[in-house]
């Protein structure tokens, strides 16, 4: 089991880098090579990457969600499949080289940084931890392509304003198509969030009975980053009300989506870095060395329940 | 010495002829018809094939071994009252055997077109196919080519990116605006003037299911007259896509949702404006008839959704002004044209991949060719061999059982497969066509010799 879980840590960013470059490759000179094997790459890494988590999965009697560095792995992996899906949905490659690149880029940090977390909490073996986290993540997942293509809809919006058309012009797609991605995404990552934090507070309450009372007095709704989630659904969420009653569309509507993108990781860095939570699952021995080091933010402030 | 038929063909193209010539040596199909039937009547050929397009005139021949195939189209092209010297002079192109495929396979990929890339060929292609085989026995070759053609054109059509692209300005407006509206049958054109130009960009943009097109010009009559003439057009290219899909609703000019044509007066340009999220401006006005302030309050109108406005006049219609304005998006002839060359530039990068599955088709025509080659011999050669098993099955039922003899019929069946198998593929790998030139000699010297002499013998007892 070890060996497995040390091979997949290093096929895993390769592989996620041959999809990207295949992108890339396609981007760069619309070869018929890439465009041939780019989709069927993307598929047989997810299918890899499905079975590396099922591995650690049971290696660690868990869900491996706790640490960021896990999560940012499962994030990789949930782009990469929802891209895929857009992708042969709409049959449009042209923003492939972006979304495969950041989930390379998850994907290598998220490998280069994580050891297996043996002293996670052992509120990660609840049950209620996964629907929960998988909730987190779908909406993550939808809120982060939606940042993806608001960054791509500004891009070409530059293009055409400055008259360049080069190839960032003709393999993008239409503004209106970008935008459509965009707000779709969101439409998709607002419910999901609502579902994910309505089912958070849920399992808060039920575990509250089943903890000992200096344990469960730590569940509180007040966490900070529970309050930062709340804020990012209604901020969200007014978003779309905007967009569907009061006709906010455009370069202004995607400007907004990439600021309330980049709000999350502000907010949330912030959050996980001065204010104390109980939404820390892991201790510094289940992380890399160089993690540590390279990430305080993921070690400083930690009161874990284990 | 192998005695396959050849392909050839005589071509005068626009790489080679001037438009003169090209005119001179035009075929209209009666004149095709009758080449074609001129040519068969000649001992040498067995089939011919024109093509003749605005661009090309080219006679695909299939020859027997020996034929002349300049002597007989020449024949042919005088007895039909075709200008013959026109295809032995300066201007025409002679190519014969793979090269003559080669072309042909270049042809059908839009390889050969004055606009690389062009779509009319295959269709051209084909017409030309269809007339051939309507009115004509098409040989083995020249039929096995025209297909291999086909499949190579829709192979690099489908595989390549040669295709894609605006190469013209009306369709390039079209490309322009569609990376602004994916969706263009949602949204609303204007049309401003009622000129040659403009109305063709119309004809495109109708083309490609914009949802509404409101035509804008000094003399309301004439746009009257144009958005009649325009929403006929659409009318009736409905209805011919209803004839060539029976499942689609058959459309009626008011039901139609899509490509509805109207036109407004002049001083409504303004509020014109407002309502369309496209803009086409072609007027012969010497002053900007678009300016910023009306541009300004439709953009105000708009709640932040980009306007497109594509000025296609010379002098220009559209103020320069109106790029300064935000959700505004002006482009004119020189942005088309930089369009135009980038996409170009791009098709002839996609040049060599589409050579690469040329290449891949002519080593499968080679092959089949090669195989027809052999396929006589072969076949020979398996009579001979079933006949040795018949009669050596028929001695085995005098002596034994039924079920025996059927177990050495089976047997030797599976012999005799391996046998041709492994002779085929040997004869198919041969070195060069002389060294299979003698082994198929050798192989038939033998079974020959041996057919003899097996009927004055007796078969061999168990």
């Amino acid at each position: 089991m070890v060996v497995l879980l040390s091979l997949f840590k290093v096929l895993l960013p390769l592989m996620y880098l041959v999809v990207w470059g295949a992108y890339l490759w396609l981007f760069q000179v619309d070869h018929p090579a890439p465009r041939r094997w780019s989709t069927r790459l993307g598929i047989v890494t997810v299918l890899v990457h499905v079975l590396s988590v099922v591995v650690q999965s049971f290696a660690l009697h868990r869900l491996p969600m706790g640490a960021p560095l896990e999560f940012a792995s499962l994030l990789a992996v949930s782009l990469l499949a929802t891209y895929l899906v857009i992708e042969l949905r709409m049959k449009a490659k042209g923003t492939g080289f972006v979304v495969t690149g950041m989930a390379f880029l998850l994907e290598f940090i998220a490998s280069s940084f994580r050891t297996t977390a043996p002293d996670a909490s052992p509120l990660l073996r609840d049950p209620g931890f996964a629907g929960h986290a998988v909730l987190v993540l779908l909406s993550y997942t939808a809120l982060s392509l939606s940042f993806i293509y608001a960054i791509l809809y500004l891009v070409q919006t530059r293009q055409l304003m400055n008259r360049q058309f080069g190839l960032l012009f003709r393999r993008l797609p239409a503004l209106e198509t970008l935008e459509r991605m965009s707000i779709g995404a969101v439409k998709m990552g607002v419910p999901l969030m609502f579902l994910s934090l309505c089912l958070g507070h849920l399992w808060m309450y039920d575990l509250r009975g089943r903890l000992e009372p200096d344990m469960a007095a730590q569940l509180s709704p007040w966490d900070p980053k529970i309050m930062v989630s709340w804020v990012i659904f209604l901020g969200y969420a007014v978003g779309l009300v905007g967009n569907r009653f009061l006709g906010w569309r455009g370069k202004k509507m995607n400007i907004l989506a990439v600021f309330a993108f980049a709000m999350i990781l502000l907010t949330l860095g912030v959050v996980q870095h001065f204010f104390p939570s109980f939404h820390k699952f892991y201790s510094s021995h289940g992380m890399a060395a160089p993690a540590a080091a390279l990430f305080p933010v993921l070690t400083v402030g930690r009161r874990t329940l284990t | 010495m192998s005695d396959r038929s050849s392909l050839h063909v005589r071509s005068i193209n626009h790489h080679h002829a001037p438009t003169e010539i090209r005119e001179r040596a035009h075929l209209d199909p009666e004149k095709a018809v009758a080449l074609m039937k001129a040519l068969e009547a000649e001992e040498s050929c067995v089939s011919a094939l024109p093509v003749s397009t605005c661009n090309r005139t080219e006679i695909y021949l299939e020859m027997r071994p020996g034929g002349d195939p300049d002597q007989s189209l020449r024949r042919a092209l005088t007895e039909i009252g075709a200008e013959a010297e026109l295809f032995a002079g300066l201007h025409a192109v002679a190519q014969d055997g793979m090269p003559a495929v080669n072309h042909l396979f270049r042809v059908a990929s839009a390889l050969e077109s004055m606009m690389l890339g062009e779509p009319q060929i295959s269709q051209q292609l084909k017409d030309a196919y269809r007339l051939a085989r309507k009115h004509s026995e098409l040989g083995p070759v020249l039929l096995r080519a025209f297909q291999g053609a086909f499949r190579t054109g829709k192979r690099v059509r489908t595989e390549t990116r040669i295709t894609s692209g605006a190469v013209s300005v009306a369709y390039g407006a079209v490309e322009l605006a569609r990376k602004f509206f994916s969706r263009l049958c949602q949204h609303r054109a204007l049309l401003v003037g009622a000129g040659e130009t403009g109305a063709l960009a119309a004809k495109h943009f109708l083309q490609h299911d914009i949802g509404h097109l409101t035509v804008v010009n000094r003399s309301p009559a004439r746009a009257a007259e144009l958005a009649a003439e325009l929403h006929g057009e659409r009318v009736a290219a409905l209805a011919r896509k209803s004839a060539d899909d029976p499942d689609l609703e058959v459309v009626s000019p008011q039901s139609d949702p899509c490509g509805h044509v109207s036109h407004r007066p002049w001083e409504e340009l303004g509020e014109a404006l407002a309502e369309a999220d496209v803009v086409l401006s072609t007027t012969g006005s010497l002053e900007p008839v678009i300016l910023p302030e009306m541009v300004q309050k439709a953009v105000q109108q708009r709640g932040g959704e980009p306007l497109f406005l594509l000025d296609i006049a010379v002098p220009r219609d559209i103020h320069p002004d109106v790029a300064g304005i935000s959700g505004a998006y002006s482009f004119g002839l020189d942005d088309l044209d930089e369009i135009i060359q980038g996409n170009k530039a791009a098709r002839q990068k996609q040049v060599p991949y589409a050579e690469k599955i040329i290449a891949e088709e002519m080593r499968e025509f080679e092959t089949w060719l090669d195989e027809m080659d052999l396929r006589p011999t072969v076949a020979e050669f398996k009579s001979y061999l079933e006949e040795l098993k018949d009669k050596q099955v028929g001695y085995v039922r005098k002596k034994q059982s039924d079920e025996v003899a059927a177990a050495v019929d089976s047997s030797l069946q599976q012999f005799i497969k391996k046998v041709l198998g492994r002779s085929m593929s040997t004869l198919k790998n041969a070195e060069s066509p002389e060294e299979r030139d003698r082994d198929l000699d050798t192989l038939r010297r033998i079974f020959t010799e041996e057919q003899r002499k097996i009927k004055d013998r007796p078969v061999v007892e168990d």
